[in-house]
């Protein structure tokens, strides 16, 4: 028999290309909390028989947004590791572009003081801020002369 | 212009670059570049991904908090053009910049504070636990020599 390539195999693996393209790109953990909470819960409870689907669509399993064949499989699935992983995933907030770009040191500051106490917000501040200390500069010459 | 944020590592994804990926839910993503892009396919968490900002800011990598961020923010306010105003906010923000690199590279100080000492302890220990590989006699006496003295000012201490 020849030899089996095992290292430097990532640029030839289908399966992983096939796993990774976004068309057969599965549920992601902010969709799956939002399935999570009480009020759709009650969508995946009673779903229409869809003989495209394993089990005919009736048994799923909502946290790993799987279906199975039967009952037996998918109380199987809930002993198991990956789903407890999975639960442990969902425990936490999911990542979302807010928190990207507060990374990046963007935040939002929609000017609260502009309504609150009639300060302007941000760059009239500024400009606000030079014109005192120039005023404040004149004053200074006008003592000094 | 506007420049977008990639939601996988934070850099600025300026026009013309990089991939927007629209889940079938119609919320959208942004990506600086391909290796971004592949990195959401594989379903990693940037929070996890120790090259990503949100990374490095969360494990004090980089200076998060500063009074230097808070001039750059998303206001959502129109402002009416004005050239004094413009003139002086083009001004401010090179002043900013000049002020926050500053404030980083202290930082970065600071954090590599120490480095040397630690690995300069490492490698004595080191040498002095591993003596009997070290084969030149006059380096073997004086290394012994050295541990002895360190010990001696230990129990002066």
């Amino acid at each position: 028999m020849t030899r089996v390539r095992r290292k430097r195999m990532h640029c030839n693996n289908k399966e992983l290309h096939h796993k990774y393209k976004t068309k057969r790109r599965t549920k992601d953990l902010d969709q799956i909390q939002e399935d999570l909470l009480p009020e759709n819960r009650s969508k995946f409870q009673s779903m229409p028989e869809d003989e495209d689907l394993p089990g005919l669509g009736q048994h799923y399993c909502i946290e790993c947004s799987k279906f199975f064949v039967n009952d037996l499989t998918l109380k199987e699935h809930k002993r198991a590791r990956e789903h407890k992983r999975r639960i442990r995933d969902l425990k936490v907030p999911a990542y979302t572009q807010k928190e990207a770009e507060a990374a990046a040191g963007l935040t939002t500051d929609n000017g609260k003081s502009l309504a609150m106490s009639g300060r302007v917000a941000g760059p009239q501040s500024l400009l606000s801020l030079k014109q005192k200390n120039e005023a404040a500069k004149a004053a200074m010459d006008v003592t000094a002369v | 212009m506007r420049l977008e944020k990639c939601y996988f590592c934070s850099s600025t994804v300026y026009p013309g670059h990089g991939t927007m990926f629209v889940r079938n839910d119609g919320k959208s993503f942004r990506f600086c570049r391909s290796k971004c892009h592949k990195n959401f396919k594989m379903k990693r968490n940037p929070r996890k991904v120790r090259w990503t900002k949100a990374f490095r800011k969360a494990a004090g990598k980089e200076m998060a908090i500063d009074s230097t961020f808070e001039f750059e923010k998303r206001r959502n306010v129109p402002v009416r053009y004005d050239r004094d105003l413009m003139a002086t906010t083009i001004k401010a923000m090179k002043r900013v910049q000049e002020i926050r690199a500053r404030r980083e590279r202290a930082f970065f100080k600071q954090r590599m504070a120490g480095n040397k000492e630690r690995e300069r302890a490492e490698n004595i220990r080191e040498i002095q636990k591993n003596i009997h590989l070290v084969s030149t006699p006059a380096l073997k006496t004086k290394e012994v020599q050295k541990a002895a003295e360190s010990s001696k000012q230990m129990d002066l201490d």
